[in-house]
């Protein structure tokens, strides 16, 4: 096979905040120290960059602020100021406003934005300083030579669903680089497999996930004035389940309406996308959106774990930046800044090492001081136990972070945590006995007013993939037929917030999984919350996945 | 007035022009009754004869060697002349591949506006508006022609019914209309039209159409529903379940990520109705719904629609449709 | 042969529709675009002509800024160079106002052979094609399956209706309109991305006097009149009562 080579300097896999702001940086350097110019590429499996892009979104724009200093001139997408914030708990029929908003859930200073249209923004930037953003190439493989990354390998185009070469098969691109910074976000592919090879998370705690689902909605704009943002915990999750909703009020009443569950509930009946549909039925969510239409959905996890699950991000030729790499402060809600203050600091210890000619482990080292010298630590460090703390429910939590505020974080021993799916029961152990009907627990039934159907909410990601080609969702699947309907009654059918999962039972065999690929919002969840990790998500061809514009 | 252009294949009217004719009246009763005449270019055969015995208005024949096998040159040139000495208000045609291919021409070249793919009237004799898709669909357009008339406007097809013509019982008179074209100035040459195998499904193109859904439950039962089709004369399809399961080839799936179809029947059997399903069919002209749970969003989009078990409803229309 | 390809961006596929507050155009804000399907084609069949005979390929839009997007895409796919009118009124433009603004920018370039898809996937007017050449004062042939070149003339296969096709031979220089299909998209490569930066975009002032010859009062989302009659009764029944209402409400039958 004729595959073509691409040499640069440094390669940056994945456009989001924190890959663009890396190459941006590098740019910066560039300009400010002279010299032959460091050669930069921006990998991005979207259509256009953003396009997979989600969250709530409020930016503490600390980082921006010091990469885009005239970022307003510069015409940076800040949707609203935020103008207050708001914190409830919820029971069933009630909700009970926090007298005191918690000193971490204070917003004065941030900005409501779409992080869509953050990105593309910052993507302009970046083409403007002439740096290659490609977007529409996935990174399949990580290119290793060795004991060092040598760059990374794009997915081959032009497959068929068995596998075979369509007439316009185009082989995937070894794009080599002296340092590679992996910007792949919240479970990404490569850095998964770097993780695997290079035993990154040696000595680290486990990495810990949520799942966020988000809609946009159009109400009246009188119901909650612009720059309102409102968080809520409490029903309709359990006590032992992490998770809570929000609410973030844009101009010309756009609501943005989400809600995030820990993946690590122990219910194997727990579906997210119904916790989220229960949510909306709050009558306070429901008094909000009663009477508006639902214009865009989607769903991304996040990374949870804090300070103590962030792996080794630096390795021979490589370095680890933004959601890969589990920066974000759950605490705060937080990561769109950790993202781009990372990604920073990537770029100057790439620039450094290609500079200097020792892209080994020990010239990108810099990366790891830089980051505990820097805010990233400070802003980690002291919240490092308040994520494993909900691990003892959300009272305990609670307390903890309580507790945690007054201490500034000063703790006997750090609290530990367990990787999420492994914390699942399966279902007679959670239940007693086998249940009747393996319905999501507390299911109700989509209204198709506040409430939708799974199948519904793909549509308004605006998801579309190549259909025919090989399955981007690898799947052993012999645990279906066998032994995960007795043990765990498929969850998978439930964790997935876009029905790619499907059990199909057949009058003459038993009940088979088909996996309807193309629903897939890229959200990682499955790949995270197997319960026996038999799921691994790949990238499919370039360019499918979901059009979050305006998300 | 207005003033139709018929189209014909060797003489012979299509279903369209009909429509078109339609179409026409009712653009005249809005305009407070203009009268509607009709233009038949290349005319051989009984198609002139046809139309003028249907008593509809005036119907002129061009008449020349060159209008005998259609090229866009010389219908343009021979029409400019016509539409100029004839000063209809609107001229109006069918939306088909062959108006598509001059009509665009001859307004450019009188510099007159052209509507197309037109679905339905609206406005007011002053400003009459018209309604045409646009954006695949999503969206219905009110478009207002602007400047001097004639205004050309296409209908498309199926949007109006050939069979709701007023005819009259004075046959119309028939004029030949000689017009000279210059065979010089026709450039382009055409071969005799041919038919070709399909390379593939082309649900499009179906007037009738069955589709399956999951509520047909396995591969096995499948010709429940094939025998519908073949007594309705339908094209089979499929809700995406199906084509994903294998049990009916993928170009034979309906909606997102399959064709999306309008045809005048459409039935769907035991098909729940998701929107990646509903934007595939909803623009179909009839909807008929069977499925057993009375709340599936097909009923939604259906006109007729029948709660129950389609293995004992469909067996049952298929026994009434043989009756006859 | 120096060909050009007109080009438009539409909304995506998956786009679904906003309305501006005036409802006379879309939200424009939040739609993410791409290359209208049937130009795709029309350029994959330029790029193919240009490999068997040689010569240029062109790109030309008449768009406003954003299209640009689409432009170095067609770039990075393999055509030569691109030719952007560019003019914000652009975005909504009739099909009378678009080919003339093309015509006007394309005429001093004397192009052999124009194509354009048969259609776009926004206004869908399926005129500007046509027009265009009315404009350039050359031949055309519209819903093209298949493009033959021999001794400076076209053999084209024109798609008629039902199945039903016929060949048509025309003088060159000439104007196209391309049939979804015709041929299999090649797919963008890093090399022609990176190629694509070096290529010119020739932006090029909107020429003055066009005139719209329609205008949009109203856009809706499709409004479904009809009213769900549900049939009941035992099977029997309610099969031979729906037969009947084909026949006599709907006559489908």
């Amino acid at each position: 096979m004729n595959r073509d080579t691409l040499d640069v300097d440094v390669l940056i896999v994945g456009g989001g905040p924190a890959g663009l702001s890396a190459a941006l940086r590098l740019a910066q350097l560039q300009k400010q120290r002279g010299g032959d110019p460091v050669s930069v590429a921006v990998l991005e499996k979207a259509r256009d960059a953003g396009a997979h892009i989600l969250s709530g979104a409020i930016l503490d724009p600390s980082a921006l602020h010091e990469l885009v200093p005239d970022f307003r001139q510069k015409g940076a997408p800040l949707v609203a100021d935020v103008r207050r914030d708001r914190v409830y708990f919820f029971t069933e029929k009630n909700s009970l406003r926090f007298p005191v908003v918690p000193p971490p859930l204070r917003n004065h200073g941030n900005f409501i934005i779409s992080l869509n249209a953050f990105v593309k923004w910052l993507a302009g930037s970046v083409e403007a300083e002439g740096i290659d953003v490609f977007a529409g190439f996935a990174g399949r493989d990580v290119l290793i030579e060795g004991d060092r990354v040598i760059g990374v390998r794009t997915g081959d185009r032009g497959v068929d669903k068995h596998g075979e070469r369509k007439a316009a098969f185009e082989p995937g691109v070894d794009i080599r680089a002296k340092v590679t910074i992996f910007c792949d976000g919240v479970r990404g592919n490569l850095t998964k497999e770097l993780l695997r090879r290079f035993q990154l998370g040696r000595g680290r705690q486990p990495e810990q996930f949520a799942i966020g689902i988000k809609e946009l909605w159009e109400v009246q704009p009188d119901r909650v004035e612009a720059g309102t943002v409102i968080h809520s915990m409490g029903y309709p999750l359990r006590h032992d389940e992490f998770g809570g909703g929000f609410i973030y009020a844009m101009p010309e009443g756009r609501l943005s309406v989400g809600f995030v569950a820990g993946l690590d509930y122990q219910d194997p009946l727990f579906d997210p996308h119904m916790a989220f549909n229960r949510f909306k039925k709050h009558p306070f969510v429901a008094k909000l959106i009663d009477g508006g239409q639902m214009i865009r959905y989607g769903a991304k996890a996040l990374p949870e774990g804090g300070w103590n699950t962030i792996p080794r991000p630096y390795m021979n030729g490589a370095l680890i930046a933004g959601d890969a790499a589990s920066f974000l402060n759950s605490m705060r809600l937080k990561g769109i800044h950790l993202a781009m203050r990372t990604g920073m600091l990537a770029a100057e210890s790439a620039f450094d090492a290609v500079r200097s000619g020792d892209t080994s482990a020990a010239g990108l080292a810099s990366y790891q001081e830089k980051i505990e010298t820097s805010g990233v630590k400070t802003e980690l460090y002291p919240v490092r136990n308040v994520h494993q703390a909900f691990g003892y429910g959300l009272f305990a939590g609670l307390a903890f972070a309580g507790v945690n505020l007054l201490t500034r974080g000063r703790w006997p021993e750090d609290l530990h945590g367990h990787p999420g799916h492994e914390r699942m029961k399966t279902l007679t152990w959670y239940y007693g006995s086998k249940p009747a009907s393996l319905a999501p627990s507390h299911a109700l039934s989509a209204d198709r007013r506040l409430t939708f159907d799974k199948l519904t909410n793909v549509h308004y990601s605006g998801t579309a993939h190549d259909e025919d080609q090989p399955s981007h969702l690898l799947v052993h699947t012999e645990v279906c037929g066998s032994i995960c309907g007795a043990e765990y009654g498929h969850p998978c059918t439930r964790f997935c917030p876009a029905n790619v999962y499907e059990i199909v039972h057949e009058t003459t065999s038993g009940p088979r999984l088909q996996i309807n690929a193309s629903n897939c919002v890229h959200c990682k969840t499955c790949d995270i919350m197997d319960p026996y990790a038999v799921i691994t998500w790949v990238p499919p061809e370039g360019g499918g996945g979901p059009q979050y514009n305006g998300m | 007035m207005i003033l139709v252009i018929a189209e014909h294949r060797q003489g012979e009217l299509n279903r369209a022009t009909w429509e078109t004719v339609v179409a026409a009246q009712l653009l005249a009763e809005r305009l407070g009754g203009l009268p509607v005449n009709v233009a038949v270019p290349g005319a051989t055969g009984s198609a002139a004869q046809e139309l003028a015995a249907a008593g509809i208005g005036d119907v002129v024949t061009l008449v020349d060697p060159a209008l005998e096998a259609y090229t866009p040159d010389a219908y343009v040139m021979a029409l400019t002349g016509v539409v100029a000495s004839m000063s209809p208000r609107f001229v109006v045609l069918p939306h088909t591949y062959q108006a598509r291919d001059f009509v665009p021409a001859l307004a450019a070249r009188l510099n007159k506006p052209l509507i197309t793919d037109v679905t339905a009237i609206a406005g007011t004799a002053d400003a009459p508006t018209f309604l045409r898709p646009m954006f695949q669909g999503k969206l219905a357009a009110q478009v207002r022609p602007m400047g001097e008339p004639p205004c050309f406007v296409t209908f498309q097809l199926g949007a109006f019914r050939a069979d709701q013509v007023k005819k009259s019982s004075t046959q119309s008179s028939v004029t030949n209309l000689a017009v000279t074209i210059a065979r010089s100035a026709i450039r382009q040459v055409p071969e005799v039209p041919f038919q070709e195998a399909q390379r593939a499904v082309d649900l499009s193109q179906a007037a009738r159409i069955v589709a399956v859904g999951r509520g047909i439950k396995s591969k096995e039962q499948l010709p429940v529903a094939e025998s519908l089709a073949k007594a309705l004369g339908a094209e089979i399809a499929a809700s995406r379940p199906i084509c994903d399961s294998g049990w009916l080839p993928m170009e034979r799936q309906i909606g997102s990520s399959g064709q999306t179809v309008a045809p005048k029947l459409y039935l769907a059997l035991g098909i729940s109705g998701a929107i990646q399903h509903l934007v595939g069919m909803k623009g179909s002209r009839t909807i008929v719904a069977i499925n057993k749970d009375a709340d599936a969003p097909i009923f939604e989009v259906a006109d007729y629609g029948i709660v129950g078990d389609l293995f004992e409803i469909v067996p049952a229309i298929v026994a009434e449709l043989e009756k006859k | 042969m120096k060909i050009a390809v007109c080009i438009k961006q539409v909304p995506t596929r998956e786009w679904q529709p906003r309305l501006r507050d005036d409802k006379t155009w879309i939200r424009e804000q939040d739609v993410s675009y791409e290359m209208n399907e049937p130009d795709a084609y029309a350029l994959e069949e330029a790029l193919r002509l240009r490999e068997k005979h040689g010569g240029e390929v062109v790109v030309c839009s008449a768009a406003p800024a954003r299209v640009q997007q689409i432009l170095r895409e067609a770039l990075a796919r393999g055509a030569d160079r691109a030719l952007h009118v560019e003019d914000d009124a652009l975005a909504a433009a009739d099909a009378c106002v678009t080919a003339g603004a093309l015509a006007a920018a394309m005429a001093e370039e004397k192009f052999d052979l124009v194509l354009t898809g048969l259609q776009s996937d926004d206004q869908g007017h399926a005129q500007t094609g046509v027009i265009l050449a009315e404009r350039l004062g050359i031949p055309h042939s519209t819903i093209i399956m298949e493009v033959q070149v021999e001794d400076g003339r076209l053999r084209v296969k024109r798609e008629l209706e039902g199945g039903w096709f016929q060949w048509i031979a025309m003088p060159l220089p000439a104007l196209l309109t391309i049939q979804s299909g015709i041929n299999q998209l090649r797919y963008a490569t890093l090399k022609g991305i990176m190629a694509a930066k070096k290529k010119e975009i020739r932006t090029v002032p909107l020429a003055a006097g066009l005139q719209r010859t329609q205008q949009i009062v109203a856009l809706a989302m499709p409004s479904r009149a009809k009213q769900t009659q549900m049939i009941g009764g035992a099977a029997s029944e309610a099969a031979k009562e729906l037969v009947r209402r084909l026949r006599e409400e709907a006559r489908v039958l």
